[in-house]
């Protein structure tokens, strides 16, 4: 009992890494309608400035937020307005093409520049751990999980309650109605790509003290985010919440009991047989169907 | 006109790789002077580097051509496509090491992996763009994670390494040369059978199915076989590859064989070069290979990350600024070379309906009426709900053979459901469609597949053209339906074209025409497959008023040669011309039948339909 | 108020508009009538900058507003209802019309606007909660037009707004268009229902090929030789 109760401590602590990084994916992909196949790498990058930051100005991580946030932001705003707008139109392989060009420049960038050596930021205490019983985590652990459901519930909030939040609704359900209403829809995917890549940002401050960053760190993090968002359905941020829960306790238990490698087959395993069977995620109707035939 | 191309035939050999004319020998010439240059350059310079870079263009430039037989002629984006590379290398790897030749561990590689391709296609076939990039990008993991847990078999995660025998029988050698031969022998045989492919019938039906998938389905086209099919060629061929990789590094390791970064290059050099084109591939590792090895080569270590850095920034600017590859940005004539049946005698530039005008058949056969025949189709009692709303309720109807049965009814009221239920498209709630084969037995159809086999051919209301196809390979794809042969369909597809006044523009692409060519092209294709029975969604709409008449000429020819037709249309001159019978659909019911001047009369009809000033007037 | 200037369009490599030109007068109810495929919905596209023109002018109240940003046109005053409704499915009827006054001018008088949509359309404040895509055919376009209205437009294009819906509803929808124009917005209408569009309108156009072959007003239209036989199927 006590060992299955560790799992779940686990399990959510890990959804809620996982969840932290996707829902800008999501956010992103349901109002552009882009999957940001570089996703991964805004977060690479923004930890490789978390630890600049930190390492330089001798601060605490959470500090770096300040100078990450508005950088992530203009970052993701950048890359829409500079690689995904020119292609609006073009065909859908395209945008999949620019996406991961981006994504392996990105990489190699900071292959070049840092080398392929591991760095550290400081933990700045982050890494304490805090028991409950039998399971244990820590304290950057518990932060994320409570960022993670702050900034679900405050992004569901910005969405319904401000007239920015409801223009980008309504661009995502209806582009050209959308600009029949006076919205400047082009603007509009410049800030919700500036916020989803905020979020990743966030995420890159929060995780940074907790791993190590490298230029493959994306990676890792990204086919996990791919799998959250299709689970979820695309574009549902809550849906993204529940399913990272779901992902992360079924990593924690996989990865006790059957080890870390044949873990991934079963992420991947549950990731295929949604993809195949559910392509409009566990929890979302027979609509957004837009990407099966 | 007849055109150029018949004058000059090109060898029986040659026409079997789809050059059928002197431009298209031409091309050929260029290519294998290309192709001669790969294997030559090296065996000229004689350095050790210089073979390794041609060794290692030929090898992606295979991948490459293998890869676009599914990522372009059927258009699924596979970021995957290194796990046949990775089983090919390890099968060649497992079984060298069992005492076995790679040159049938090749085979088995292959076989291997036409299995596994296989096995992944026909779940994700339905799945597109990204989704099908996230799938195939899943499975690669799933194989990465295999090679490395299933230890016994692939030496888990520290790799694999040939034993110390060399000669052809192992395919490993001291110097270069045989394995440039090798290589260059496969990237020919791998470049012969997408030529092939893209020239014959599953090439078209590739392509179409990439183009307009329900389109396709109403050619009579297996959708999902031939994606199958596709998925296996492609898939071997880059397995063997992969053997033969393997035995040229004499060492392989999971991170490597199962790499996603390996498998982005592979699609990196297709898309430089020209996705869907058969060449394309092949330029665009002759160009970006050397770069890239080069700077590998001069720089080292010390640039950990440059080649990726250029690869990545190449990838981006590719697709903004030629999102085609530079097979389309050549001169024409290079161009025509590398790309003969894209290339066509496209003139690349709109027709307007003036010059469409100029389309219009200057004298359709108007032969003998025969006399309207036996019963060829029975709805009985057809219903269809779409999330509880009633869509189709009830509709019953009959079609004799040579009749014409007109369908109006206001919009939404339920007539294009109608026609997709009587064409295997929708299946039916409740009820039967019934047809009569050509020796009177009854069917009771139901995929679009059995409908096409008993001959019967639809148009969409929306029309759904292979954008990227030529006029006579739309038609074609019809054709083929009668004629597996390229050279049969192509004359089959051009008698047509002939019969509708559009032979003048055979070789234009379907994108450029207006929108009254599309509908045309809409006839034309399902004429191709000569059906018996022939379900025309709206094609009127759109065509100008004044000449209608030539369209209803047209429609009558159709049916004088013992075509049975239902045609839903709006436009109500045709209707009342065209029709022997008229059914009234309102909130998917029937309301009213009969000839169309009693029709016409009908109060429920008036008041649902036309309108009451319509009545008065 | 609006006048076209030999404008030309089209799509990707497809020429649709081969040089129309025309004008709309303050307070007019003015139709376009065609069939499908001849350019009416891509005329009312240039007008409010869905899609660019390719040569030629589009003046709005003295203005050049070629190529303005789809945006900029709604601001400068035009607003289109366009073909199948387009709502926001997801979002409820008021954020719908909440989403209609999204320029400045508009979110200004939102208050007054809504009561007047409110008095036209009662059935659509029994709706206000529910989620656009939960309405009939016939209730979401008359969100669709009320959304347009809460825009506070002097002009408002139509884009086919009887299409699929029953005939009952399709009078409601003429009711309507004609309320709003005695109402003091200038109405510009494409219509499959010409005779219809034609009884409420004070003058027409007929474009056949992208091009305008004739206009004048509705009443000789509607008695002209060649709208009888092409168009009322008479």
């Amino acid at each position: 009992m006590d060992l299955v109760f560790t799992n779940i401590v686990n399990g959510l602590m890990l959804g809620a890494l996982y969840a932290i990084v996707s829902v800008g994916l999501t956010l992103v992909f349901g109002i552009v309608k882009v999957i940001n196949f570089a996703h991964g790498e805004f977060l690479m990058v923004s930890m490789f400035l978390v630890y600049l930051v930190t390492t330089f100005f001798g601060v605490h991580p959470y500090f770096s937020l300040i100078l990450v946030l508005p950088a992530a932001f203009v970052m993701g705003m950048l890359v829409q307005r500079l690689l995904i707008e020119p292609l609006q139109n073009s065909d859908e392989h395209i945008m999949i093409f620019a996406t991961v060009g981006l994504s392996i420049a990105l990489i190699n960038l900071m292959l070049l520049i840092f080398g392929p050596d591991i760095l550290n930021t400081p933990s700045s205490g982050l890494r304490q751990p805090v028991n409950i019983g039998s399971g244990m985590f820590l304290t950057g652990q518990l932060n994320i999980l409570i960022c993670a459901i702050a900034v679900v519930g405050g992004i569901h909030l910005f969405l319904t309650r401000t007239q920015l939040g409801r223009s980008i609704r309504a661009t995502g359900q209806n582009r050209s109605a959308a600009q029949l209403m006076g919205i400047n829809v082009s603007w509009i995917y410049m800030v919700t790509f500036g916020i989803g890549a905020a979020c990743v940002g966030l995420a890159a401050v929060l995780i940074a003290p907790l791993y190590p960053t490298s230029p493959e760190v994306g990676q890792y993090f990204v086919l996990l985010s791919f799998v959250v968002v299709v689970m979820g359905g695309l574009g549902s941020i809550t849906g993204a919440l529940v399913a990272s829960m779901i992902i992360g306790l079924v990593d924690a238990f996989a990865g006790f009991y059957l080890g870390a490698n044949v873990k991934d087959l079963v992420v991947f395993g549950i990731f295929l047989l949604v993809l195949i069977f559910r392509p409009q995620g566990l929890f979302g109707g027979a609509r957004n169907l837009s990407h099966v035939s | 006109m007849p055109s150029q191309k018949q004058t000059t035939r090109a060898p029986a050999l040659l026409r079997a790789l789809g050059v059928d004319n002197s431009a298209d020998m031409r091309g050929t010439l260029y290519v294998l002077l290309l192709l001669a240059a790969l294997l030559l350059t090296p065996i000229v310079v004689g350095d050790d580097f210089v073979y390794h870079v041609f060794i290692t263009i030929c090898l992606f430039a295979g991948l490459a051509t293998a890869w676009n037989i599914v990522g372009g002629f059927a258009g699924q984006l596979s970021l995957g496509h290194a796990m046949y590379y990775g089983i090919g290398a390890y099968t060649g790897m497992i079984l060298v090491n069992a005492g076995i030749t790679p040159w049938i561990g090749m085979f088995v590689g292959a076989a291997v992996s036409a299995v596994v391709g296989v096995l992944i296609a026909y779940p994700c076939f339905r799945l597109k763009g990204p989704f099908y990039a996230l799938a195939s990008i899943a499975f690669l993991e799933v194989f990465h994670v295999l090679a490395i847990e299933l230890k016994w078999l692939t030496g888990g995660a520290t790799g694999k390494m040939v034993p110390l025998q060399v000669g052809w029988e192992w395919m490993i050698f001291r110097e270069r040369l045989p394995s440039l031969i090798i290589v260059f022998g496969m990237l020919c045989f791998t470049l012969v059978v997408a030529q092939v492919i893209r020239h014959r019938r599953l090439g078209f039906y590739l392509i179409a199915t990439r183009e307009r998938e329900s389109a396709a389905r109403a050619a009579g086209i297996p959708t999902v076989r031939v994606r199958i099919y596709a998925a296996a060629i492609s898939a071997a061929l880059v397995s063997i590859l992969g053997t033969f990789h393997a035995m040229y590094l004499t060492f392989i390791e999971p991170d490597a064989a199962f790499n996603l970064v390996f498998s982005i290059q592979i699609v990196l050099f297709a898309l430089v070069g020209g996705i869907g084109t058969v060449f394309g591939p092949l330029l665009g590792a002759i160009l970006l290979v050397p770069i890239t090895e080069i700077s590998r080569g001069l720089l080292g270590a010390s640039a950990l990350g440059l080649h990726g850095f250029v690869y990545g920034v190449i990838l981006m600017l590719v697709v903004v600024f030629m999102p085609d590859g530079i097979v389309r940005v050549l001169p024409q004539r290079l161009r025509a070379a590398m790309d003969p049946e894209e290339f066509d005698d496209t003139r690349g530039e709109a027709l307007d309906d003036e010059a469409m005008g100029e389309m219009h058949p200057e004298s359709v056969k108007t032969g003998e009426r025969p006399p309207v025949g036996r019963e060829v189709l029975r709805v009985d009692h057809l219903v269809k709900n779409f999330g509880g709303l009633a869509v189709t309720q009830d509709v019953s109807l009959t079609l004799r053979e040579g009749e014409v049965l007109g369908i109006i009814g206001p919009n939404g009221a339920g007539k294009t459901t109608l026609f997709n239920m009587l064409s295997g498209f929708l299946a039916a709630d409740g009820g039967s469609v019934a047809v009569m084969d050509a020796n009177g037995n009854v069917h009771q159809p139901q995929t679009p597949a059995d409908f096409v086999g008993l001959g019967v051919g639809r148009t969409f209301q929306i029309v759904q053209p292979f954008a990227s196809m030529t006029v006579e390979e739309n038609i074609m794809v019809g054709a083929f339906h009668r004629h597996p042969g390229v050279d049969a369909a192509r004359a089959a597809a051009r008698e047509i074209a002939e019969e509708l006044g559009m032979a003048r523009y055979l070789h234009e692409e379907a994108r450029n025409l207006p929108i009254g060519g599309l509908k045309r092209l809409e006839v034309a294709r399902v004429m191709a497959m000569r059906p018996r029975i022939l379900l025309l969604d709206e094609v009127m709409a759109g065509i100008n008023p004044s000449d209608l008449l030539e369209a209803i000429r047209l429609i009558k020819a159709i049916r004088d040669t013992g075509v049975s037709i239902i045609a839903i249309e709006h436009v109500m001159r045709a209707v009342m011309d065209l029709s022997d019978r008229v059914v009234v659909i309102n909130s998917g019911a029937v309301i009213a039948e009969g000839d169309p001047e009693t029709v016409v009369r009908d109060e429920a009809v008036i008041e649902a339909y036309l309108g009451k000033e319509h009545g008065n007037a | 108020m609006l006048k076209l200037n030999d404008v030309m369009a089209g799509y990707g490599s497809t020429t649709i508009l081969h040089g129309v030109s025309l004008e709309v007068n303050a307070g007019e109810i003015v139709t376009i009538v065609g069939g499908n495929g001849a350019g009416k919905t891509t005329t009312l596209r240039v007008i409010s900058s869905l899609i660019r023109a390719r040569s030629g002018q589009v003046q709005f109240e003295g203005r050049d507003i070629t190529g303005m940003k789809a945006h900029k046109v709604v601001e400068a005053g035009i607003t289109m209802v366009p073909e199948a409704r387009q709502l926001f499915p997801e979002m409820t009827v008021l954020e719908n019309l909440q989403m209609g006054s999204f320029t400045r001018h508009a979110r200004a008088h939102y208050k007054e606007k809504l009561d007047e949509v409110v008095g036209l359309f009662p059935r659509v404040a029994e709706r206000f909660s529910q989620q656009a895509q939960s309405l009939s055919g016939g209730e979401q376009q008359m969100v669709a037009i009320a959304r347009g209205m809460m825009a506070c437009p002097r002009l408002m294009l139509f884009d086919e707004p009887s299409l699929g819906l029953a005939p009952i509803v399709v009078k409601q929808v003429f009711d309507v268009v004609r309320a709003i124009a005695a109402g003091g917005t200038t109405v510009l209408i494409v219509e499959q229902n010409v005779y219809q569009t034609l009884k409420i309108a004070d003058r027409g156009y007929v474009i056949e090929n992208g091009e305008i072959v004739m206009g004048g007003e509705a009443e000789q239209l509607i008695g002209d030789d060649h709208v009888r036989k092409a168009y009322l199927g008479i």
